[in-house]
């Protein structure tokens, strides 16, 4: 961490996306206040928690999927409580050499990780905002684990949405690309606008009484973050649709799941 | 359907139901797995239900383990223990060929019951776990961020307090602690020694900053070691300035030692990149009595002193003296209302007679400036003639002067056929000035005093100026009808070259000469100089005047030598 910089104080008392996020996925690293508005938010969509379960299932298959095409590098943004699944769990399950940096702003989440990771030497958690691309890479700890001539993923998943128009997220994700050499991928998870319109609106209202306000995009805005990217088939779909493990993984609704995803490749 | 009790037939139906049971889970768990492993893992579970279902008794504790070991696949949620039963219920004795069995079913309930018990045993207890490590975290996360947050504060403090080059207490430190000792009241006595390095800027300038910083540095960790060593508080105040502040001093004398010590320790040569350097320093001492000063005053003195220190050569220190200070003060004060006085006419002319020592007949008079301020009170001549020439105020002021002479002079009535002169001092910076003969010509013409009646008088130092400029400007005005003369003679200058190069008319001799004449006709090495003198002006026709003729004697004596003119108190 560069000198005067102070992270803002720990406050268990207001709810933190990451903890409802824990919640939704089934997990217990949660507070009342986090439960509170995991329910509100399940009350305006009642399928919530299965969205972000979809999305959840998304990501491991994606880990999957880009480990079996050689990629050995990860870096997750809001990575979030490392409880259900972790990234590194499933890539260096399949290839131990696997390096994983977790980014997360949340800093319950990130001491909780930090824990959980003690003594693995090839994945580690740093607290630090996504919007800030250039000091994750000027990181130190970051610059031991990532070795950034070599082709390494991006993981935006379910993370995006929680970045306002006005933090230009697209810009971060051009500079991320920046840092990537051709090989590297992106891959993108994000709430998208045009289906279930009714309910999306309640439950942003429920999400802006928090300190992370979600805002969902369109389609095109979506395509546009694998800019300089090509998208792997069979392209930015719903989350579901990614590449199913199971006949009993595809609803009968593919837009039931809220969220589009994608996996592009650095050209 | 195969016949019960084939191997070949359970196994195909075991891994059937474990397929149907995958479809109903599968969805409901977040672990890393695969569709193929998942399928993998809950056939292991079903073979061992129906090695269960086949045993002669119950297991409770096989059972029960099935139930953890879903958990601990993180088939967890409510609806995945609610489709395990569902699915153990309804499918599991027709895929093993058991429907109808009597036994193996009220052997199932059993297993069932006893696995949702130890399932939901478990996730109560994960979730108490989960709980409490959240919680865990949530208090490291804070206590972490306190800790930086203390860390910063302490990096940010140290960083205001302290001078980044040397890592010393910085001026604002120093003023603090300063300020503290001397609010501390009681009735110790304490001091400040303020350093300054004399020759830091052409080192500086020459060899370049990051040399002058090293050597900064070097400085600092010198007198460091002595400070750590003799609990002194150093500070870097400034660019290339050092301070101490020594508490519990009992004199003056304390803190000039300290400051011996100092300079000696700033004089061994530094070694910097290398080279060979040497540094001279100044000192200004500060020492009081703590209940009568404060921080302020004692840095400010300290400064001052170092001034004087510097402005005697430097190399050296100097105890601050509320006295000098004073008169430095006093001087500053005067400097600093004369301009107001000149324009507001505060000054004045007294005029002193010039008299024939041979027939106490008045030849003429000197014009005296005056000057009594409201505030400040009678300033004398000898104090503000010399600021005024610091500042370069002498030039206006010494035009206002001569104007207002001439006007006086010509203005004063008289009887006789040859009216007396008035003699005005004219200093060097005047005569340096461009127009200053077309500017006398000027105050002549419309004051109408004939330049016959006015003399100037100019200093040996002025005499001896022989730029073309002065000598000319001597010379015009020697032509417009003015007459010269030398003050201050037979002091300022040996070589009296000039007594031929310029028009002069007259010789002025320093009232230094007169006064020592006491006691008068004693034959005195004086009186031969003076007779010397005297002579020498007559020599070259020039009319002697003996200033500061304080007694009748020395009027005698004047006149025995052929002095021609008396001026000073004795003549009135």
């Amino acid at each position: 961490m560069e000198p005067g910089w102070v992270p803002e104080s720990v406050d268990v008392d207001r709810p933190s996306l990451a903890r409802i996020y824990d919640y939704m996925l089934g997990g217990f690293h949660n507070f009342a206040v986090d439960r509170e508005l995991a329910r509100a938010a399940i009350a305006a969509m009642p399928d919530a928690a299965v969205q972000a379960q979809a999305n959840r299932a998304f990501l491991h298959r994606a880990v999957r999927f880009l480990v079996d095409r050689g990629v050995r590098q990860f870096l997750d943004l809001g990575s979030g409580i490392p409880t259900l699944g972790n990234v590194h769990e499933i890539a260096q399950g399949i290839e131990p050499q696997s390096r994983v940096v977790y980014v997360d702003i949340d800093p319950v989440a990130v001491s909780h990780s930090q824990q959980i990771l003690a003594g693995n030497e090839r994945a580690i958690t740093i607290h630090a905002d996504m919007r800030q691309p250039e000091r994750i890479f000027a990181d130190e700890q970051v610059r031991r684990v990532l070795d950034l001539d070599e082709p390494f993923a991006v993981l935006a998943v379910a993370v995006l949405h929680a970045i306002s128009d006005a933090d230009n997220p697209h810009r971060s994700i051009a500079a991320y690309r920046e840092a990537q050499v051709a090989g590297s991928y992106l891959v993108v998870a994000h709430g998208a606008e045009g289906v279930r319109d009714e309910e999306s609106k309640r439950l942003l209202e429920i999400a802006a009484r928090t300190t992370t306000p979600l805002t969902r995009r369109t389609p095109e805005d979506i395509a546009r973050f694998f800019d300089g990217y090509e998208l792997v088939p069979p392209g930015l779909v719903w989350a579901s649709l990614w590449h199913p493990d199971a006949p009993s993984q595809v609803p009968d609704r593919g837009e039931d799941s809220g969220n589009l995803v994608g996996v592009g490749r650095k050209l | 359907m195969t016949a019960p009790g084939d191997p070949a037939s359970e196994r195909d139906g075991a891994a059937e139901f474990a397929s149907e049971w995958a479809a109903q889970v599968f969805g409901l768990t977040l672990v890393p797995m695969t569709w193929r492993e998942m399928v993998d893992f809950l056939h292991g579970l079903t073979v061992r239900l129906a090695a269960m279902l086949l045993a002669p008794g119950l297991e409770a504790a096989a059972a029960a383990q099935v139930g953890v070991d879903l958990v601990a696949a993180k088939l967890i949620a409510p609806e995945a223990l609610a489709r395990t039963v569902t699915v153990l219920g309804g499918q599991l004795l027709p895929a093993l060929g058991l429907a109808g069995d009597d036994t193996a079913s009220a052997r199932l309930e059993q297993i069932i019951e006893t696995l949702s018990v130890a399932h939901c045993r478990v996730v109560r207890d994960l979730a108490m776990d989960e709980q409490e490590i959240v919680l865990r975290s949530a208090m490291r996360a804070r206590r972490e961020a306190e800790d930086r947050l203390r860390a910063e504060q302490a990096r940010a403090r140290h960083a205001a307090l302290h001078d980044p080059l040397t890592g010393l207490p910085n001026r604002g430190m120093f003023a603090d602690h300063l300020d503290r000792v001397f609010a501390g009241g009681g009735t110790g006595r304490a001091a400040v020694c303020l350093l300054d390095l004399d020759n830091f800027r052409p080192i500086n300038d020459s060899l370049g900053p990051a040399v002058g910083d090293r050597l900064l540095v070097e400085l600092a960790r010198r007198l460091g070691a002595l400070a750590a060593e003799r609990g002194w508080f150093l500070s870097r105040v400034d660019g290339q300035e050092f301070a101490v502040l020594l508490e519990q001093t009992g004199c003056p004398e304390d803190a000039a030692k300290v400051a011996d010590k100092v300079l000696s320790a700033v004089g061994e040569p530094f070694h910097v990149d290398g080279q060979e350097l040497t540094v001279r320093a100044s000192i200004g001492i500060f020492e009081s009595p703590i209940a009568v000063s404060t921080g302020t005053e004692a840095l400010r003195s300290a400064r001052t002193a170092l001034h004087w220190a510097q402005h005697d050569g430097g190399g050296r220190w100097m105890l601050f003296d509320r006295e000098r200070s004073a008169a430095q003060v006093r001087r500053y004060r005067i400097g600093a209302a004369m301009p107001g006085a000149l324009a507001r006419g505060e000054f004045r002319l007294e005029y002193q007679p010039l008299v024939h020592l041979a027939t106490g007949r008045i030849a003429g008079h000197e014009a005296l400036a005056r000057w009594t301020d409201p505030e400040l009170g009678t300033v004398p001549p000898d104090t503000f003639i010399p600021l005024a020439e610091d500042t370069g105020l002498i030039v206006a002021l010494g035009k206002r002067l001569l104007t207002q002479a001439c006007i006086e002079t010509a203005d004063r009535p008289h009887r006789t056929r040859q009216p007396p002169f008035v003699s005005v001092n004219l200093a060097a910076q005047q005569i340096r000035q461009p127009g200053i003969v077309a500017d006398i010509a000027a105050v002549l013409d419309s004051s109408g005093l004939p330049p016959d009646r006015l003399q100037l008088e100019i200093t040996e130092s002025v005499a001896v100026d022989e730029s073309p400029h002065a000598t000319r400007s001597l010379q015009a005005l020697v032509a417009l009808g003015v007459r010269l003369a030398i003050d201050d003679f037979g002091t300022g200058h040996a070589n009296h070259a000039y007594l031929h190069r310029l028009p002069v008319h007259g010789l002025k001799l320093d009232a230094s000469f007169i006064r020592a004449l006491n006691p008068p006709g004693t034959g005195s090495k004086v009186e031969a100089i003076l007779a010397n003198l005297i002579s020498l002006g007559h020599t070259l026709g020039l009319t002697v005047t003996a200033e500061g003729v304080e007694s009748p004697a020395q009027v005698d004596l004047l006149r025995t030598l052929g002095c021609d003119l008396g001026q000073g108190w004795a003549l009135g």
